[in-house]
């Protein structure tokens, strides 16, 4: 502090004798200060103006002009969709079709759960309510009451064996086609109660989940027409049968009136 | 870093204009500051360019790439509207498919209900009339009056005394599955009645749906078809069941024809003993 307070006057002396030295010094360091960047960037600012000022003209007319048209397009498309492709009104008025559909349907599964049947005797009795039975879990008494009824085939001192084999396999397709309609009724049943469940979730669709489920149940009538061929097949074998037995009556008949000409020949003969 | 430089500057400056001692060096130190000040700590003029680069690229972008992008965007948002209203979804062609739908329900419904209604009844005495008509009028509430109707044209099981319980039992079945099937028939019946309604309901429909609600329509025709399967089933069901009883019924005869060739061989046997 004492050398600084020395110091001072000479300072102050040699400042008042070097006064051109100091000029010179301060107006350098006045020029080569940094002023604010006011000062410094006002030539730019009129630059960095007019860009922006472009800039906000080129969002305006290039991106907001073309968003604007976008958005035009796209409220066109929405419009023509709302109004053509997919109105509500009409998806409503579809869906409440379908509801109403489902009463009619409905009805009809209430028709085909009436009683048909019919027999009056206890062993038809039986073997009716088996075979009206749509469990498929009775097929098993089924034989036993086909055979209550229907009786057994006969013995082998009783008839031939081209009698016995015959009397078999007809007895076998009438079990086998008896069995397929308790299949059938109870696979319909099934499918009636399949079909009432897609027609609830029709109702519960959208437009674009609505073809799925239409696929399903494209599947589901495959499967159904499946069923029906197969029980048409039994027919087909149920009437196969029917017709090779008369061909049957038929050559039997021939083979047992050969036999009784042969028979009574011998017989005059022995006369 | 400016200020840095400046402060640098200022120091060595100064000491140089302190240490001087002719005035001619003092000028001389002089003018080597104003050049080093000129030259190197006054701030460059590039960083304002550099600014106006940027935004001449901004403008760049938004004039090229940008507008370029939009442009793109919007040929092809306009060509899916077109490809929309003039391919997928032509107005016009949604209108005549519905007026085609209106226009056949207009040419058959009628039509094909009038030739399904013909009255088929054939009968001509009074019994036989009474049954067909009861088998044939579509009505599930009366099959005790068809029950009635079909005894007076076949006749009744005969009593015990009159015929032999497998005799009894055969017949019993033939007329309860012929019975079951006249009845199933009648339900059958009443239900194609009911499909009739839900087609009609659906093509109705259909003559007013958009592209977007006939899909609905489509599932609920399918599932309708997966209904009337079931309800052929349930006839063909009937069907197996009464050609099975016919071709057991006729089995049934070779049964007994075996049985009575037996009983018969019996007696020969037992006659020609006694004689």
């Amino acid at each position: 502090m004492k050398q600084l307070g020395r110091a001072l006057p000479n300072g102050k002396s040699w400042i008042a004798s070097h006064k051109l030295r100091v000029s010179l010094l301060a107006l350098v360091l006045i020029l080569a200060a940094p002023w604010p960047a006011e000062g410094q960037l006002s030539p730019c600012c009129a630059i960095l103006a007019a860009g922006l000022s472009s800039i906000s003209s080129a969002l305006t007319s290039v991106i907001g002009g073309g968003l604007k048209n976008i958005l035009g397009v796209d409220q066109a498309i929405h419009q023509f969709e709302q109004d053509v492709v997919w109105p509500q009104n009409l998806i409503n008025q579809a869906r409440s079709l379908v509801g109403s559909l489902e009463g009619v349907f409905n009805q009809i599964h209430s028709l085909t759960q009436i009683k048909v049947n019919s027999a009056t005797l206890p062993n038809s009795q039986q073997l009716e309510a088996n075979l009206l039975s749509r469990n498929a879990n009775q097929i098993g008494q089924t034989s036993a009451n086909y055979a209550a009824l229907y009786g057994q085939v006969p013995a082998a001192t009783d008839a031939s064996q081209q009698v016995r084999d015959m009397v078999d396999m007809t007895d076998a397709a009438a079990q086998d086609a008896m069995k397929r309609a308790i299949e059938i009724d109870a696979l319909s049943d099934l499918e009636l109660q399949a079909a009432s469940q897609i027609n609830q979730s029709i109702q519960n669709a959208a437009p674009g989940s609505a073809p799925i489920i239409e696929a399903q149940a494209d599947a589901w009538l495959i499967r159904a027409n499946a069923y029906t061929q197969a029980a048409t097949a039994d027919l087909m074998r149920l009437r196969a049968i029917d017709l090779a037995n008369s061909s049957a009556d038929i050559k039997m008949g021939a083979t047992n009136t050969t036999n009784l000409r042969q028979q009574l020949m011998n017989l005059l003969q022995h006369n | 870093m400016h200020w840095l430089i400046f402060t640098l500057f200022s120091l060595g400056f100064t000491w140089l204009m302190v240490r001087e001692d002719s005035r001619r060096r003092v000028v001389a130190v002089t003018v080597a500051g104003v050049l080093v000040l000129t030259l190197v700590v006054a701030p460059p003029v590039a960083h304002a360019q550099g600014e106006v680069v940027a935004i001449e690229a901004v403008l760049n972008a938004i004039n090229g790439v940008i507008q370029t992008a939009l442009n793109a965007i919007n040929t092809v948002r306009s060509a899916i509207n077109t490809f929309y209203q003039n391919t997928i979804w032509p107005v016009q062609l949604i209108n005549q498919a519905r007026a085609q739908v209106q226009q056949m329900i207009g040419q058959y419904r009628s039509l094909m209900a009038g030739i399904l209604n013909i009255k088929l009844s054939s009968a001509t005495l009074p019994t036989s009339q009474s049954l067909e008509s009861v088998m044939r009028d579509h009505q599930v509430n009366n099959f005790t009056t068809l029950t009635q109707n079909f005894s007076n044209t076949y006749g009744v099981i005969p009593t015990s005394t009159d015929a032999s319980q497998a005799d009894r039992d055969m017949s019993d079945m033939d007329d309860a599955l012929t019975l079951d099937t006249l009845k199933t028939v009648k339900v059958s019946d009443d239900a194609t009645d009911l499909e009739f309604q839900a087609a009609n309901s659906i093509e109705t429909s259909a003559s007013q749906a958009a592209p977007g609600s006939a899909p609905f329509l489509t599932a609920s025709a399918v599932a309708s078809t997966v209904r009337s399967q079931a309800l052929t089933q349930k006839m063909l069901a009937a069907e197996l069941r009464q050609e099975a009883a016919h071709i057991a019924h006729r089995n049934g005869f070779r049964k007994r024809g075996a049985d009575f060739s037996t009983q018969l061989r019996g007696v020969l046997t037992n006659l020609l003993q006694h004689n």
